[in-house]
């Protein structure tokens, strides 16, 4: 239907149900991939994980640390290495992402303003709940490009509740849109194995547990965990120490976000990590 | 028999003063630029009156709320597209009011077997400098008023809504007399108290010549801030976050308030 940007008829009852489906309707956001289930002809298994990055979040005494390498490849060969993989969605928001950068940078953009024209078309914040499941259904509707080989997003969400109790949240997601909040961290991306091994064995049995953590241990822990990851996955850059190139660290907080700059991370790199 | 051009014209004329009776007695509500953005403000409503529409826009309305609302969501709607599909910079309040709204509004008010939209608004568009402020006042008929300067008029760091075109006047005629466009929130804040119960106290009246005394207004502000409550918002001019919209609760503006 050929809509003019004026015509808004006589009949508008209140705000489109969602961000996307108002995006859908004026053609500005390809339809949902309606059928993730193979077509005949295409060979059984197209979809391979090649979410090639890594992308680490734990909670620590001041909120939730967000951290992730800059590199970004495309087969053997790395395109990038300043890739930013740890998106501000909203004051409070942050959405770190392995996976196709294509899909999943328009995944945050669409997520940024459906909050944002939530809160305002509604006047209330979109509560934590439905944030979470709002990044779910955007997963859910993009799964038919990843079983067609293109477009996998495997991202990991971290924000602050302030109901009912204050609290830092973080949550993890599979291709298909299934969340699941953790305790205490969670990691994705090609290098997250080794990841998963480092934060496990520190919460255990380090010094003390990840929820204990000063700010630059917790930065230290991060920075070693990519590291660890670069060294053995050739899809993480971990730190790369001739090019000065160091992981973005964000981090959640009831105030907010804050960015590490770059020479803090750096002074904490050169007394703990090199 | 309206397909008649003189009856056209009468019936147009009908509507207006349907329209703006309807709309008298809405409450004011005055904004104004100062050192750190713009300034919202109304008081004692019962419903939001101050919307944020985009990053660096928001709007007051007095009138019906069903048509309020349409009007806002159609505003909101549009804005929020244009800054997805392009980027939040290529949100412009000049183009969201002369190339949608604007015409909508006309169309819907000289179109006499239809309903017309019985609205009346004001937009503000925060800029990085006070220069770059712009408010524009949208009518019911589409009528758009600016804030530039124009041959008749000084380029104005203010602008008003009331019911009645006496009582916008008189806020404006305060405004430009009282009010500095490098004022703190403080003095701002109280300027706009100040313009809406002069715009209050001359909603009721069609013959004042000249705005109540000063002694007159500080009188009835008091007795309005006894019993009601202040809705306002800031559009700040702090370049460093996208989103400039923040509503200001009543507790965090009465100690600001100078009696």
């Amino acid at each position: 239907m050929d809509r003019s940007p004026v015509a808004f008829d006589q009949n508008f009852s209140g705000a489109a149900s969602d961000f996307p489906a108002l995006l859908r309707h004026k053609g500005l956001l390809a339809p949902a991939a309606a059928n993730p289930l193979p077509q005949a002809g295409t060979p059984e298994k197209t979809w391979q994980p090649t979410e090639a990055t890594t992308i680490l979040a734990f909670k620590f005494s001041g909120g939730v640390l967000v951290a992730g390498d800059r590199r970004a490849t495309a087969g053997n060969t790395v395109v990038y290495d300043r890739a930013d993989k740890v998106l501000e969605i909203d004051r409070h928001s942050i959405m770190a992402i392995a996976g196709v950068p294509a899909t999943a940078w328009e995944m945050a953009r669409v997520l940024e303003h459906s909050f944002q024209y939530f809160r305002r078309t509604q006047l209330q914040e979109m509560s934590v709940d439905g944030k979470v499941r709002a990044l779910s259904k955007l997963l859910r509707d993009n799964f038919g490009f990843v079983m067609q080989g293109v477009g996998v997003v495997v991202p990991i969400f971290a924000t602050y509740d302030f109901h009912p109790k204050p609290d830092a949240r973080l949550y993890f997601y599979d291709a298909m849109g299934a969340q699941f909040e953790v305790t205490d961290y969670a990691a994705t991306g090609s290098g997250s194995p080794a990841v998963r091994g480092i934060l496990y064995y520190e919460n255990n049995w380090g010094a003390k547990p990840l929820q204990e953590l000063g700010e630059d241990e917790a930065v230290s822990i991060a920075l070693r965990a990519l590291d660890t990851a670069a060294e053995s996955d050739t899809s993480t850059g971990g730190v790369d120490r001739s090019g000065k190139i160091y992981p973005l660290i964000k981090i959640v907080s009831r105030e907010g976000i804050t960015t590490l700059p770059e020479n803090k991370i750096a002074a904490v790199f050169r007394e703990t990590v090199a | 028999m309206i397909e008649e051009p003189y009856r056209w014209v009468e019936a147009i004329a009908n509507r207006r003063e349907y329209i703006e009776a309807q709309l008298a007695p809405g409450s004011p509500i005055a904004s104004l630029g100062y050192r750190d953005g713009i300034l919202f403000l109304t008081v004692g409503q019962t419903r939001q009156k101050i919307f944020e529409i985009y990053d660096r826009i928001a709007m007051g309305a007095i009138g019906h709320p069903g048509d309020i609302e349409r009007l806002r969501m159609a505003a909101i709607e549009l804005a929020s597209t244009e800054g997805f599909t392009r980027s939040a910079t290529d949100v412009s309040l000049r183009r969201l009011v002369h190339y949608s709204l604007s015409p909508v509004m006309k169309s819907a008010f000289e179109q006499v077997y239809g309903p017309p939209y019985l609205a009346r608004m004001l937009f503000a568009e925060v800029g990085e400098q006070p220069e770059g402020d712009l408010f524009l006042r949208v009518e019911y008929d589409g009528e758009i008023a600016a804030n530039g300067a124009t041959y008749a008029q000084a380029r104005r760091d203010f602008a008003a809504l009331s019911g009645t075109q006496l009582s916008r006047e008189m806020m404006e005629a305060f405004l430009a007399s009282h009010h500095a466009p490098d004022a703190n929130l403080e003095s701002g804040l109280n300027s706009a108290l100040d313009a809406w119960s002069i715009g209050h106290m001359t909603l009721q009246t069609s013959d004042a010549k000249e705005p109540p005394e000063h002694s007159a207004v500080r009188k009835h502000r008091q007795e309005q801030l006894a019993t009601a409550g202040i809705e306002a918002a800031v559009l700040e001019r702090d370049t460093s976050r996208a989103i400039r919209y923040r509503s200001l609760s009543d507790s965090e503006l009465r100690p600001l308030i100078h009696d």
